[in-house]
């Protein structure tokens, strides 16, 4: 029990705090500043991109994410080969942030109009007679294509709880509506949906989470260029790049910290809740 | 009964599709990994199977190889050199016009000499005045090139890239970081469900906040801890030790966090027959929640263990890019820039970096997605 | 004439004992073995293996094991490492903005005095390069940190001369001639320029090396020396015009390769081989004299690629300025092998191995080393204008602040060439300027 104390009291809660004292200093952490840092964020372009582009990863990726899991897991029941199919889409999780990166770089790779292309994406829309895109680059949009990797990922986690989830649902309850002929889609909307909402809330807390931190996926495919700059990614740029300032840095890491405080609040209430049962 | 099976056919459809589009990005890397780099940087890696037309320009014999015959002069040689498999179809004399003819051809060049050249890439130079150029004369050439599938990427990047090395330090870093907080946790998490005392429910309500604590707020704060023992024992702030705790402080919270609740949901009556036996605590964790708790650690130590090697900040900020210390991810993202369109390169290692986690994946699902599904459970 | 004899005797004897410790032989060290030493840099391959190859000789003469490790993303690799306290022993700066960053926060150990002459006598123009690695340290006091190896002379266009003669083109003299070649090809329908702004992290720097050579070929040295310092605001007028020239070639479509949409995502590194492909992507590729290290295996220089310079403006009389870039050594960590290391960075031997290296564009401003090592009179000749030079004028972004010259100035370049415009984007630089005043 003892090294488990220590070393959270080390590695987590030290850090917490010092970061809540660097981001009231200046860029070497010497001279205290009050507010300034803050002051500076709210006014910085880049800061103000980062937390506009992360609110979208926050709506759009969690969404998608639960959407094509629940989709998925209820397809793969009703198919005699759904176990193989679900073992490849939950194949992803067990790859790398950067190595999935490397993967959809390649599937957006671009070739100038008239080369062959060798990326998948724009072979396919010259194939159909459209214009080659450098996707990464076009602005507002390339957002999108960096979160497709992350749903990429992260849908297989979606599928999997689903699909246990799916499997809780006792067939009784089912039969009893298939009787009272209910058709399949109205199950799913009046049955499935309502006996799934713990499960659902689960996965979207997860899933944001992951979000809120995402990093190696911006990193890799753009460095926050083009404007997809995240906050994860600010922070680190602001810490370490040329000279590095660790006020600014610590800030940012705040307002991260900020995003997770709601869901921390639900964790503990759902453990008081179980302390208590 | 109609009705049914037409959705049961759109189910196998839209399954059908999404398979497709969730496995098309990874099978696009597995092939682009063992094509020829001439080929991958060229064409689209679904013609991998084709022959394909590649442009080249080669370079004809220097001047002082010519001999003379007849009063003519002569060059001959062979512009595909050692490669039988490959033939010329059209070729030029001027980058204006690269394919201006068809192989084989007789061409007139600007100063009046013959040029001769057949499809297996010979060629015949002739001239009624002396040659005097000093360097070869440029040909253009299109050339059919067979499909050719190789594992020469995979030597390459092992190799010469240093891929090797990186995968025994990714290696080193992931097997420690996986064990250390396991046993750690373990202890925390019996003594925080079968050990009564004083704010224990606190401890682990503060266990249950840091679950989310963003990784990146700890970084400068520990790297400066780390500088001043590394000052204080003489030794680099960065080392393998160093990202070994790193590791286990970040994996911990979850850790306890899940083990807890394994060893909590045991049955109750086996531990109080045991204390009343007169077991001591650590007896009771050695013979009896070890023994029971295998699967959840195997889950649990997969997790963390996946966890570790495809992480890229800790690695970033905790160790060297020095050959000797850098991990897979963190030279493959070197690699994105240093070869960013060498991408025989790019997809090798990237899939280089992949099989580690996939044999995993594939060899112990179960435990995999058992550990996932409770470690998201409580994010 | 009796002076003049007793002159040139006194000025042998001086000379004899230094030249004999030098020139064509080769290096020999103290014995170090059992040491290590660690160095790390902005090179990766090709230039990581070739740099390998003059840490080879080293060790074969003192027996120190020296690791060197690359990283594309070098501006935040050595503040980590610094900050973290677990340096290398040598960093290896590509610009001495960052350099200076890394001083002020104590990161750097001073070469020391011998050194510092050691350059002055040795190197042409050696007081700019003492200037050029001199930064103050945390307290404020200047000292000599960065020694220059490894420098790169900018300002030059490459080009495929059979390509050119293939189409009739002649090498432009001036700027209004190069501006008119480059409407020609386009015209023929050939794509005048290849330029690829992509460098991982530093995404971006190729565009600020564009503007730099356009500044000094549009208005004097010394406006280009107030833009440097910002003693002229970064949207001055003058630069905006210069954005614009710039421009002119890389936003439109038909002048550079893969259309405008290509210039930000193409990498440096890739970009110059359109240069040697059938037929070929482009005609032109304006970049420093360390770009056929990136050139396709086995074209050679002279015969397959030349250069010229980036010309300046027959009417505006500036002269011909000579722009340059270089890397420079400076100590993270120190220990006396580390100290043999710099001093064997001033053998001749260390310029020789990279100088042989086919196409490694390797020049530095060494008076000692023997041009004749040089893999191609190309690079003799880059070499020898760097030797002549009597003053040099640095590269500016590297010379501005790390968050300038490392950061807005290059994420300015990438938006500008994504379509914003020079008026915006030079104002949002000079904001992240007065942001950190």
């Amino acid at each position: 029990m003892a090294p488990a104390l220590i070393i959270l009291l080390v590695y987590l809660i030290y850090p917490v705090s010092e970061t809540i004292r660097l981001s009231f200093f200046d860029n070497y952490g010497r001279e205290f500043t009050g507010v300034s840092n803050y002051v500076w964020a709210l006014n910085d372009s880049d800061f103000r991109q980062s937390i506009l582009n992360n609110f979208l990863w926050l709506i759009v990726v969690p969404t998608t994410c639960t959407f094509l899991g629940l989709t998925i897991a209820t397809l793969a029941d009703r198919v005699w080969w759904g176990v193989f199919a679900k073992t490849l889409i939950f194949m992803p999780m067990a790859i790398s942030f950067v190595g999935a990166s490397v993967i959809w770089k390649f599937v957006y790779e671009y070739r100038g109009a008239g080369n062959d292309q060798i990326g998948i994406l724009n072979a396919i829309i010259v194939y159909f007679g459209g214009d080659p895109h450098a996707w990464i680059a076009i602005p507002f949009w390339n957002n999108f294509f960096l979160m497709v990797i992350m749903i990429w990922i992260q849908t297989g986690l979606a599928m999997v709880i689903f699909s246990a989830a799916l499997r809780a649902i006792p067939e009784e309850t089912l039969e009893a509506a298939r009787i009272d002929g209910a058709g399949e889609v109205r199950i799913f909307f009046y049955i499935i949906i309502p006996f799934l909402s713990e499960t659902i809330v689960v996965i979207w807390t997860t899933i944001t989470i992951l979000v809120l931190k995402v990093f190696d996926i911006v990193l890799a495919m753009t460095n926050g260029q083009w404007g997809t700059e995240v906050l994860a990614n600010l922070m680190f740029d602001w810490m370490f790049r040329g000279g590095g300032d660790s006020g600014r840095g610590s800030t940012i890491a705040l307002f991260i910290m900020l995003g997770v405080i709601p869901i921390m609040i639900w964790n503990l209430r759902r453990f008081k809740m179980e302390q208590e049962r | 009964m109609k009705h049914f099976s037409f959705g049961k056919f759109l189910a196998h459809f839209f399954l059908l599709i999404i398979v497709f589009i969730w496995v098309i990005p990874t099978f696009g890397l597995l092939i682009s990994s063992l094509r020829d780099k001439d080929q991958v940087a060229l064409t689209g890696w679904w013609t991998a199977l084709k022959h394909n037309e590649f442009n080249e320009i080669v370079r004809t014999d220097k001047s002082n190889v010519q001999f003379e015959e007849n009063g003519i002069f002569i060059i001959t040689g062979n512009l595909l050199k050692n490669s039988p498999t490959k033939s010329v179809i059209n070729f030029g004399i001027t980058s204006k016009n690269p394919k201006a003819f068809k192989a084989p051809s007789k061409v007139t060049m600007k100063n009046g000499s013959t040029f001769y050249l057949k499809k297996d890439g010979s060629y015949r130079w002739t001239s009624d005045k002396e040659f005097k150029h000093k360097k070869g004369k440029r040909i253009f050439l299109t050339v059919n090139t067979p499909p050719s599938l190789t594992l020469e990427n995979y030597k390459e990047v092992l190799v010469f890239r240093g891929l090797g090395q990186s995968f025994i330090n990714s290696l080193t870093v992931a097997v420690p970081s996986t064990i250390i907080p396991l046993i750690i946790g373990a202890f925390a998490a019996y003594a925080l469900s079968w050990m009564n005392f004083y704010g224990r429910d606190l401890i682990f309500a503060t266990i249950v906040c840091l679950l989310v604590v963003p990784l990146q707020m700890s970084l400068i704060p520990i790297l400066t801890v780390y500088n001043q023992i590394g000052n204080f024992f003489g030794v680099s702030a960065k080392s393998y030790v160093g990202i070994w705790l790193a590791h286990t402080g970040f994996g911990l919270p979850l850790k306890i966090f899940l083990l807890r609740n394994f060893i909590k949901s045991l049955p109750h009556e086996m531990f109080e027959a045991a204390r009343v036996d007169g077991a001591s605590h650590y007896q009771i964790f050695m013979k009896i929640i070890l023994p029971l708790s295998i699967p959840a650690f195997a889950s649990i130590g997969i997790l963390q263990f996946l966890w570790v090697w495809n992480d890229l900040l800790v690695a970033l900020v905790f160790l060297d890019k020095m050959p000797s210390e850098i991990v897979l991810t963190s030279r493959l993202r070197e690699m994105l820039g240093e070869f960013s369109q060498n991408w025989e390169i790019l997809t090798t290692s990237a899939f280089v970096s992949m099989i580690v986690p996939l044999f995993v994946f594939l060899s112990l699902q179960r435990y995999f997605i058992r550990g996932l599904v409770a470690g998201s459970v409580k994010g | 004439m009796r002076i003049t004899r007793f002159f040139l005797i006194v000025l042998s004897i001086i000379i004899l004992p230094f030249t004999s410790a030098f020139a064509g032989g080769h290096y020999s060290g103290p014995d170090l073995s059992g040491q290590k030493i660690t160095i790390s840099g902005p090179w990766l391959a090709p230039q990581d293996d070739q740099f390998r190859k003059v840490i080879k000789a080293f060790t074969d003469a003192t027996g120190a094991v020296v690791e060197y490790g690359g990283s594309d993303s070098f501006e935040q690799q050595i503040t980590i490492d610094v900050k973290a306290g677990s340096p290398p022993n040598l960093a290896i700066f590509p610009q001495p903005g960052l350099a200076a960053n890394i001083a002020a926060i104590g990161g750097l150990t001073p070469l020391g005095a011998d050194t510092q002459k050691w350059v002055l006598d040795n190197y042409a123009a050696g007081q700019s390069w003492i200037d050029l690695g001199t930064y103050p340290d945390k307290s404020g006091k200047d000292q000599f940190y960065g020694f220059f190896y490894r420098v790169n002379v900018k300002s030059l266009v490459w080009y495929s001369p059979d390509n050119f003669e293939d189409n009739g083109y002649e090498v432009p003299n001036t700027m209004e001639e190069l501006v008119a070649l480059t409407e020609k090809m386009a015209k023929d329908g050939n794509t005048p320029w290849c330029i690829g702004l992509g460098s991982g992290d530093a995404t971006g720097w190729p565009g600020t090396d564009w503007m730099e050579d356009i500044m000094l070929r549009t208005h004097a040295p010394s406006i280009y020396d107030a833009w440097v310092t910002n003693e002229m605001p970064f949207n001055d007028p003058k630069v905006i015009e210069a954005m614009d020239f710039f421009g002119s070639f890389a936003r439109n479509d038909a002048y550079v390769d893969g259309g405008a949409a290509a210039v930000a995502t193409t990498d440096f590194r890739d970009s110059p081989k359109g240069l040697f492909t059938s037929p070929p992507k482009c005609m032109m590729h304006r970049q420093a004299s360390f770009i056929p290290a990136f050139f396709p295996e086995g074209v050679k220089a002279g015969e397959d690629y030349d250069f010229f310079y980036f010309p300046a403006y027959s009417t505006k009389k500036l002269g011909n300025p000579v722009l340059g870039g270089g890397t420079l050594f400076a100590i993270t960590n120190d220990s006396p092998a580390t100290r043999e290391f710099i001093n064997y960075l001033k053998h001749p031997q260390s310029n020789h191995i990279w100088m042989e290296i086919e196409g490694s564009g390797f020049l530095n401003p060494h008076k000692g080393i023997d041009l004749a090592k040089h893999s191609s009179d190309t690079f003799r000749g880059l070499n020898q204008i760097l030797l002549n030079a009597t003053t040099f004028r640095f590269d500016g972004s590297d010379l501005m602040p790390g968050p300038i010259g490392a950061g807005s100035f290059w994420t300015g370049m990438v938006d500008y060439t994504g379509g914003k415009s020079a008026k915006d984007v030079t104002a949002e630089i000079q904001k992240s300027w007065d942001a950190i005043k």
